[in-house]
């Protein structure tokens, strides 16, 4: 099992995904946060931070995911109520309709959170609407091996 | 006369002394023996037997010797980009994965770096086939000497413990990895891309259908047309090319040195008919 772990983020690669943390340049003023990718087939540092030009290509039982954190701003607002990542995703939480870029056949679900005073979005996309209920547990073992540090040990793991 | 008699008494005394000491030190010395597990003469036991004692083992032995290098056995790969960026490559996630180990400094390299952002050389490889170049970590080698050298678009991964996986002998030196079989399925070092496409090529069709039929399995290698005496033939030519002939010292390896330092090396698995690949690693 290989192990990501930088910006206090650390992610333990259940078998078939490979992974990826960065974070981008800050441009004209504005400040970047760390993005997790991790998927079961391969990642390339041109993909967007939400799967642009990675879902594409995905086959039927691939599965792309992203881990997008936001500003402290965030922390306390509405949207990012939610204590900690899903863990238990079932086959209703996908849906074709959520997808960032539509892509026939394939299913999302998107959901936004905060962990360890850090705000996030998840969001994942399965090559295969129809094969939901078989990906949507390997992305349930994947969230399960997510460990977030607090902002002030991040910056010591950078 | 009296003088005398004091002198051989003070002389007596003296030698008593010494055998004195002398004694106490031979027991001294039998008693470390026997607590180290090879003590004889302790009164406080029987006497042994007559003839063979068994011999008792040595409490302390001399370092193992490494095991057997295993040319099969395939590890995903953890490290950084030359960016800094945490980076983590699954040999599951392509039905094949060329692992390219190189260095920024090795002059056998650099013709492959150039290979591996040639879209016409790319092209060599089994459709499907991922390359991930592999350098040593950052406490090794230097980011910026890597990326000035890593063409755009192609996967670098920084990470000394790879090396180490993969019991890298030298750079450059390349591993095949069937990601549906979770298998290494071919080795070596080559100084030309075109011997590693070959190097893959042949892999490939050996191996099947990712994860299909394995090493053994009928027609394995009938879809390159060669089999029993045909694909000796082949084999035998393929090594006669090479330089490699009967009674060549490659053929006779002493010592793992021997197999990592020779200028040909073949596949992991020469049986399966892989191409020697002349080359030199001259960056260990």
């Amino acid at each position: 099992m290989a192990t990501l772990f930088a910006k206090g983020i650390r992610l333990d690669l259940p078998p078939r995904f490979e992974g990826r943390i960065y974070q981008r340049p800050s441009v004209a003023g504005a400040t970047s946060y760390p993005v997790v990718h991790a998927a079961t087939f391969p990642l390339s540092s041109d993909f967007a931070d939400f799967g642009g030009g990675a879902t594409v290509g995905m086959q039927a039982t691939d599965i792309f995911t992203v881990l997008f954190e936001y500003g402290p701003e965030s922390v306390g607002r509405e949207l990012f109520a939610r204590s900690g990542p899903p863990t238990a995703l079932g086959p209703n939480d996908f849906y074709p309709y959520l997808l960032r870029r539509g892509v026939g056949g394939q299913s999302g679900t998107q959901w936004f959170f905060t962990e360890s005073g850090r705000p996030f979005t998840f969001y994942a996309v399965l090559g295969s609407h129809a094969l939901r209920a078989t990906l949507a547990p390997e992305v349930n073992t994947l969230l399960k091996q997510l460990t977030v540090l607090p902002a002030s040990a991040a910056s010591l793991s950078s | 006369m009296l003088a005398l008699v004091i002198v051989l008494l003070v002389v007596v005394a003296l030698v008593c002394v010494v055998v004195t000491g002398l004694l106490r030190s031979h027991a001294d010395i039998l008693r470390s023996l026997h607590q180290l597990g090879v003590g004889v003469g302790d009164p406080s036991v029987a006497p042994l037997p007559l003839g063979p004692q068994p011999v008792a083992t040595p409490r302390f032995s001399a370092p193992g010797l490494p095991g057997e290098r295993s040319s099969s056995t395939a590890f995903d790969i953890e490290g950084v980009t030359v960016g800094g960026d945490a980076v983590a490559i699954s040999v599951q996630a392509a039905p094949l994965t060329l692992f390219a180990f190189l260095s920024s400094g090795c002059s056998s390299c650099a013709a492959i770096w150039s290979a591996l952002g040639d879209e016409e050389q790319l092209r060599l490889l089994p459709q499907g086939a991922r390359v991930v170049a592999v350098t040593k970590g950052p406490e090794f080698e230097s980011p910026s000497a890597v990326s000035a050298r890593a063409p755009r678009g192609l996967t670098v991964v920084m990470s000394t413990g790879a090396w180490g996986d993969y019991e890298v002998p030298g750079s450059p030196f390349f591993a095949l990895v069937d990601g549906a079989a979770g298998r290494r399925v071919g080795e070596g070092v080559a100084n030309q891309f075109s011997q590693i496409a070959d190097l893959v090529r042949r892999a490939a069709v050996d191996a099947g259908p990712p994860g299909g039929a394995r090493p053994g399995s009928p027609g394995r290698a009938g879809a390159l047309g060669l089999d029993g005496a045909e694909r000796e033939a082949a084999n035998d030519e393929e090594l006669r090319s090479a330089g490699i002939t009967p009674g060549h010292p490659s053929l006779y390896p002493r010592s793992l040195d021997d197999i990592f330092a020779s200028t040909a090396v073949l596949g992991a698995h020469p049986e399966a008919g892989y191409g020697p690949l002349a080359a030199s690693a001259d960056d260990a």
